[in-house]
């Protein structure tokens, strides 16, 4: 049974219709990168699907119960919200709190757990993410790489049973990027489910499970990652590949 | 005039002065601007949060205060209330003014503060499972009062020097309590430029808690 399922997901912002009825199913263990040109409705589905953004109708299931995006109430997306994660591409830090507390707050405040058990699973956390030695650092302080780490160790904490990233690694330079994407890697093998907006081709030919291609506010194609690099079908992903191809060989 | 007996009026007069300072204009300075702060960040909440109608009467309320002067402002209370038999003080009807009134100005300061914090951290607030009072709590409101802090302060020195205006309506404060020195004394200039010098003081002294509060606060490690 899937984890996630989206069916027919419709968002406009006005007269621009943004996500054209998307359909995506995700497995528990799954690694799905989404990968399209910008302005293509990454971003926006990921929104939508987190309720950052309210989504004009479609199906939301998850872990086996269906909510209807136009109809989903606020404790309903509180209780689901609960049980995902989600890295921003500006990593989204709270600014005024350490890096410690930025990852304990989820758990002593959100959830209501004891201060001094918060802290031991943020520190496990943060050394999984290698930011244990710098818990009492405020975001500021920090390198972009670093602040994203961080921030994935802020999604861990709670435990969730998916986390959402989008684009966590575009506004890093390619050293910080490696720190990141090596961090991400790890999440992979340790078999958390995960959905990647991404523009890092290698990442989501090496760790991604599932490749979702999007483009114009519709799923172009998908497929297993294999599928997806070695033998894609649709012309305009051909064309996507080729040009990316283009970029990363130079 | 500056002659020997005006040095002795001027230091004999100085304790009664500093007194009353002390005992009424610093208290209620400082109670009203400790109670606008409160009402501020209720009203700027209202507004943030798009509460519907209680959004509109806010800004019914800051359209209000913001239009007409304080000392109208005191009178209209001073007059008002007992016709409808709400007897107080003098001192407490001058808190309710100074709160109400600096509450409108500081609601705006604050509004603008909490604005100023990035969307951003609202939206990773819910993504890690809070409510929307949490990261109120936890996230906006420190964000913004860091940033609202030196303005709000501003209006608390303010305070200290408008609140001569009470004695419009009886408040014996430090400025009335000199005048009646002066009036004993028929000496009026070198005592009014003494209770300037101890406003003077007052507001040094605000303008040094400041800088510590400020420092206390912290800028979250950002470098300046
Ligand atoms: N809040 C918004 N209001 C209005 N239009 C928006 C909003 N957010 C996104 N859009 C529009 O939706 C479209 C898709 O944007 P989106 O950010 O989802 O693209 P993306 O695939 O993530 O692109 P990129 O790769 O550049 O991040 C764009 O045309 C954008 O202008
Ligand atoms: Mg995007």
């Amino acid at each position: 049974m899937a984890l996630l399922e989206i069916k027919n997901i419709y968002k406009s912002f006005g007269e621009n219709d943004v996500l054209k009825g998307v359909n995506i199913k995700v497995n528990k263990g799954d690694v799905v990168s989404v990968l399209g040109p910008s302005g293509s409705g990454k971003t926006t589905l990921l929104r939508c699907i987190n309720f950052l953004e309210k989504a004009d109708k479609g199906e939301f299931i998850f872990d086996g119960k269906s909510y209807d995006f136009s109809k989903i109430s606020g404790k309903e997306i509180a209780e689901i919200r609960k049980k995902t994660g989600f890295v921003f591409q500006s990593y989204n830090l709270f600014a005024n709190k350490t890096v410690l507390q930025n990852v304990t707050l989820g758990l002593t405040s959100a959830r209501h757990i004891a201060k001094n058990e918060a802290e031991k699973k943020a520190m496990e956390v943060l050394k999984k993410v290698g930011m244990d030695t710098f818990k009492d650092y405020y975001p500021s302080q920090l390198s972009g790489g670093q602040q994203q780490r961080v921030a994935i160790a802020r999604a861990l904490a709670t435990e969730p049973e998916i986390i959402y990233f989008d684009e966590p690694t575009s506004a890093l330079d390619p050293q910080l990027t490696a720190e990141v994407l090596e961090v991400m890697r790890k999440l992979a093998l340790d078999g958390m489910t995960m959905i990647v907006v991404t523009h890092e081709m290698g990442f989501a030919r090496d760790v991604s499970s599932h490749v979702i291609f999007m483009a114009d506010g519709n799923v172009v194609e998908e497929g297993s990652e294999k599928e997806f690099f070695e033998n894609p079908k649709e012309e305009r992903t051909r064309e996507f590949l080729r040009i990316t191809n283009k970029i990363v060989n130079g | 005039m500056f002659n020997a007996s005006t040095f002795e009026l001027l230091v004999s007069s100085f304790p009664k002065i500093l007194e009353y300072g002390l005992k009424v204009t610093l208290p209620l300075a400082v109670i009203s601007f400790l109670l606008s702060t409160v009402l501020a960040v209720l009203v700027a909440m209202v507004q943030y949060a798009g509460v519907p109608v209680l959004r509109q009467l806010c800004r019914f309320y800051i359209w209000i205060i913001r239009g007409t002067p304080l000392l109208v402002q005191l009178m209209v209370v001073f007059y008002g209330l007992p016709l409808i038999g709400i007897h107080s003080n003098s001192f407490v009807m001058a808190i309710i003014v100074f709160s109400i009134n600096e509450g409108a100005y500081s609601a705006e300061t604050m509004r603008a503060a909490m604005e100023a914090v990035p969307s951003g951290q609202l939206e990773a607030g819910y993504c890690v499972g809070m409510n929307y009072m949490q990261i109120m709590w936890h996230i906006i409101l420190p964000q913004a009062f860091r940033t609202a802090f030196p303005s709000l302060f501003n209006a608390l020195i303010s305070m200290v020097k408008d609140t001569s205006l009470a004695s419009s309506i009886t408040v014996v404060e430090m400025f009335t309590r000199t005048k009646q020195i002066a009036g004993q004394s028929y000496n009026y200039l070198p005592l009014y430029i003494e209770v300037a010098f101890v406003y003077l003081i007052f507001c040094t002294v605000l303008t040094l808690v400041q800088k510590k509060g400020e420092k206390l606060l912290g800028s979250y490690g950002v470098r300046k």
